[in-house]
């Protein structure tokens, strides 16, 4: 991934509009920037008294440079929000078991205590949730939510902090920002604390924004602002930004590179252009077959994809997607497929899907 | 298929009536629900002991609409604009503060005992959330079978064994299924379930609320086929709702669009789509994501300001005027507009909108400008909002 390719002179002749904002993210990585976040192999397991352990992520690995978006895909359960709690390290005290590294500039942040990673995420990792009522104080005002962080991280004082906290409030979009930050969150509508809570995650000035299906609870035209927000302080801030979504149509706009999981593992990844052109994984293929598109012409039969994930394999010895799979050979119920990298792109599949065109 | 002309059954005295300057002019004698001024309005209540009345969420307020034998016809719109309200009207279950609906001939609301019992097996619903819409205690056969005994289909589950196979058959699970309970089968099974339910009772009518949403997407596509599928072989009628356009959009003949408790648009699926008229439809449209690279960064959206006004204080005039880009000086904040056919060449006569200038923005003589962004006040409400995964206070954990 970090060795550019001859063609990285930029082409202003791609037709996108916006091609702008996206090369920022694509000049980090052919400058050959370190990563700022370097996952290897995290695992997840989670132990229940008298059941069996379940592991939830299976050896994740990828890497977020500096102003670049990644995206995490995949349907419910495959385990993006896990990851993003480990990373972070919120995951529930007991319980579980993680493995692996999750590497911030040099320090892998599984190894910190309790205190140094609340100071990690203070300073360096912010994040944004699917429901924001859930993770608002409901008992405090919203600007104080806002002056808090402000004054636990960037150590101002309560009086210095308040015109700060209205400005981030006004910075995200919040009407009134004046009357707003003395509003509770149950006052506010579900965009608008999506919005707070962007704010409190600005006010860290965080440099990795970790947003866990933040537009999902949210109707579509509110979606619409809250991505457009996302996408402006990705850019003007080169915030990196990791967006976990099952909404393929989410990460086919906002993010530079997509990782897509299968039942704990990263099954494909690529640039958002390619991977869309030319899905590989008969999963990622399967997937952009079945769902009804806007554009598409009407009347035309959805291609569903067999069975559930309760038919997987487990990836020990197979390929989990096997059962469900259009194409499967005889190898990938009998061992598995491993994720092999190619010209910046990722793929875990035997038989992958034919390069047409 | 067959030809149109031989339809024998056709009652012919509707067709004869003449059709209402503001409705569209079909005759009626095709339409399976009709119907007209529907509102449906929740008194807000407060206090301990006087139990008093402060508000009322206008949840419907004022919906015409048909929907005609055999067709889909889809109810889209944002959260809490009235869908779902909508559609329990429709079946009765939610009796309309004003307004009428009329099914199959018959206004409902005028039905008791068992004229009402029949005609409520002639509509099933079907579940936006198989798993609590189905009792965890009952196995599938004792499910399927309690709606057919209770309208006496069948007396006994051994009389009804051969068609509830059949049932099973139809929505795709095996035989063995019968004897299984809820929990044991996938959100998909259990969708499949919950519609085997709904056909087992032979209704004309569906109506699914939400039915694919809670469903994993790589599952939503067996859902919506199977729909499909079974439409096409008992001839049922549906009105889908549902938040989620392209899957609207797919499964529809045609579609109204809701804001804030009424229709704001309705057309066939693909004039929708092909030339949304309203204002919001346009940005409603415009805002939904499509899974293309190259699409979405070409994307031209209106994006709308604000939040969503409180149903339980619509704004007045047009329900849209405080988000509308292209809102008028005039008008927009003191008439409501009707739904109403748009004198636009080329617009048919089952294309209807209800904003006043819908003439002058398609032939671009108004155009868009900036709108102020309002956010809305939800205390008075009450909040569903379940709780998801997340830590109980972000500004703690950071
Ligand atoms: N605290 C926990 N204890 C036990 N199992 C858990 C726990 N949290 C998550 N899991 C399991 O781990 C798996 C992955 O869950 P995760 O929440 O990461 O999925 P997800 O990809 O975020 O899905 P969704 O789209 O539904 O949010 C699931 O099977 C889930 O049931
Ligand atoms: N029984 C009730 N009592 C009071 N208010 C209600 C009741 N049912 C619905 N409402 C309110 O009426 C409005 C419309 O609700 P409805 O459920 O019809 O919306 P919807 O369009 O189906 O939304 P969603 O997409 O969230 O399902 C909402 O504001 C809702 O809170
Ligand atoms: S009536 Fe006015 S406010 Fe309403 S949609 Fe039309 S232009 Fe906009
Ligand atoms: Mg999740
Ligand atoms: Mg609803």
């Amino acid at each position: 991934m970090s060795n550019a390719t001859a063609s990285s002179t930029t082409d202003p002749g791609t037709d996108t509009t916006n091609v702008a904002d996206r090369d920022k993210a694509r000049r980090w990585r052919e400058g050959g920037s370190e990563p700022l976040l370097r996952v290897r192999d995290l695992r997840v397991t989670f132990q229940r008294q008298g059941a069996e352990p379940f592991e939830a992520v299976q050896g994740v690995s990828f890497d977020v440079h500096p102003g670049q978006t990644v995206g995490l895909v995949g349907e419910s359960g495959c385990g993006k929000s896990v990851t993003s709690l480990a990373i972070m390290g919120l995951l529930p005290e007991r319980g579980n078991k993680v493995s692996g590294t999750v590497d911030y500039e040099g320090t892998n942040l599984l190894e910190l205590s309790d205190q140094q990673m609340r100071d990690k995420r203070g300073k360096d990792i912010a994040m944004v949730f699917q429901d924001p009522l859930s993770s608002l104080n409901p008992v405090i005002p919203i600007g104080l939510q806002v002056t808090e962080v402000l004054e636990r991280h960037r150590g101002m004082s309560r009086k210095a902090a308040t015109p700060v906290a209205r400005e981030l409030l006004d910075r995200v979009g919040i009407p009134d920002p004046d009357r707003r930050l003395r509003d509770y969150p149950h006052q506010l509508s579900g965009g608008m604390r999506q919005r707070a809570l962007i704010a409190i995650a600005l006010a860290c000035q965080p440099r990795l924004l970790i947003a866990d299906e933040p537009t999902t609870a949210l109707d579509v035209t509110i979606q619409a602002q809250i991505l457009a927000l996302l996408k402006e302080l990705v850019e003007e801030t080169g915030t990196a930004l990791v967006m976990i979504t099952h909404d393929l149509g989410v990460v086919a706009g906002l993010c530079d590179e997509v990782n897509v999981l299968y039942g704990g593992r990263i099954v494909e990844r690529g640039d958002r252009h390619d991977l869309f052109a030319q899905p590989r994984h008969p999963y990622t293929n399967g997937l952009l077959a079945s769902i009804p598109r806007m554009d598409a012409p009407r009347g035309q039969r959805l291609v569903p994809i067999p069975g559930s994930v309760s038919d997987n394999l487990p990836w020990t010895s197979a390929c989990a997607f096997a059962p469900r799979c259009s194409q499967p050979i005889e190898v990938c119920t009998q061992k598995m497929p491993e994720l092999e990298e190619h010209h910046q792109r990722a793929l875990r599949c035997f038989n992958p899907v034919e390069v047409s065109r | 298929m067959t030809d149109p002309t031989s339809e024998p059954t056709q009652p012919d005295e509707k067709a004869t009536a003449p059709a209402e300057t503001e409705r569209t002019a079909y005759d009626g004698s095709d339409v399976l629900v009709d119907a007209k001024g529907v509102k449906v309005h929740f008194p807000i209540k407060r206090g301990v002991i006087f139990d008093k009345t402060i508000g009322h969420v206008y949840a419907v307020d004022g919906v015409d609409l048909q929907i005609r034998r055999g067709e889909t016809y889809g109810l889209v719109g944002e959260s809490g604009c009235g869908k779902s309200t909508l559609g329990r009207a429709i079946l009765n279950l939610e009796p309309p503060t004003d307004g009428s609906v009329v099914f199959d001939g018959v206004d409902i609301a005028t039905l008791k005992g068992e004229e009402l019992r029949k005609k409520r097996q002639d509509i099933q619903m079907v579940f936006q959330d198989p798993l609590s819409s189905l009792d965890p205690r009952q196995s599938v056969e004792s499910l399927l079978f309690e709606g057919m005994k209770a309208h006496g289909i069948a007396k006994n589950a051994k009389e009804a064994r051969p068609r509830l196979v059949e049932l099973l058959n139809a929505v795709g699970l095996p035989e063995a299924a019968l004897a299984k309970y809820p929990h044991e089968f996938s959100g998909g099974q259990r969708q499949r379930i919950g519609i085997a339910r709904a056909l087992s009772v032979n209704p004309k009518l569906i109506v699914a609320d939400e039915p694919v949403s809670a469903l994993d997407v790589s599952v939503q596509a067996q859902v919506i086929n199977l729909l499909e599928d079974l439409q096409d072989e008992f001839g049922l009628t549906y009105l889908v709702v549902a938040h989620d356009l392209a899957v609207v959009r797919h499964i529809s003949d045609r579609i109204g669009v809701m804001y804030l408790g009424a229709l704001a648009e309705e057309a066939e699926a693909d004039d929708l789509y092909a030339a949304p008229l309203h204002p919001y439809t346009r940005a409603l449209m415009s805002a939904v994501p499509v899974p293309d690279p190259v699409i979405e960064d070409r994307r031209e959206q209106i994006l709308l300001t604000g939040d969503l006004p409180s149903p339980s204080h619509p704004p007045t005039g047009c329900r849209f005027h405080t988000r509308c880009p292209w809102r008028q000086e005039t008008k927009c904040d003191t008439e409501r507009p009707v739904l109403r056919v748009p004198e636009i060449p080329g617009v048919g006569q089952s294309h209807r909108v209800a904003c006043h200038w819908t003439e002058q923005i398609e032939a671009g003589e108004i155009t868009p400008h900036e709108v102020a962004p309002q956010a809305t006040d939800l205390s008075d409400l009450l909040d569903g909002d379940a709780s998801l995964m997340g830590p109980a206070s972000i500004s703690e954990a950071l």
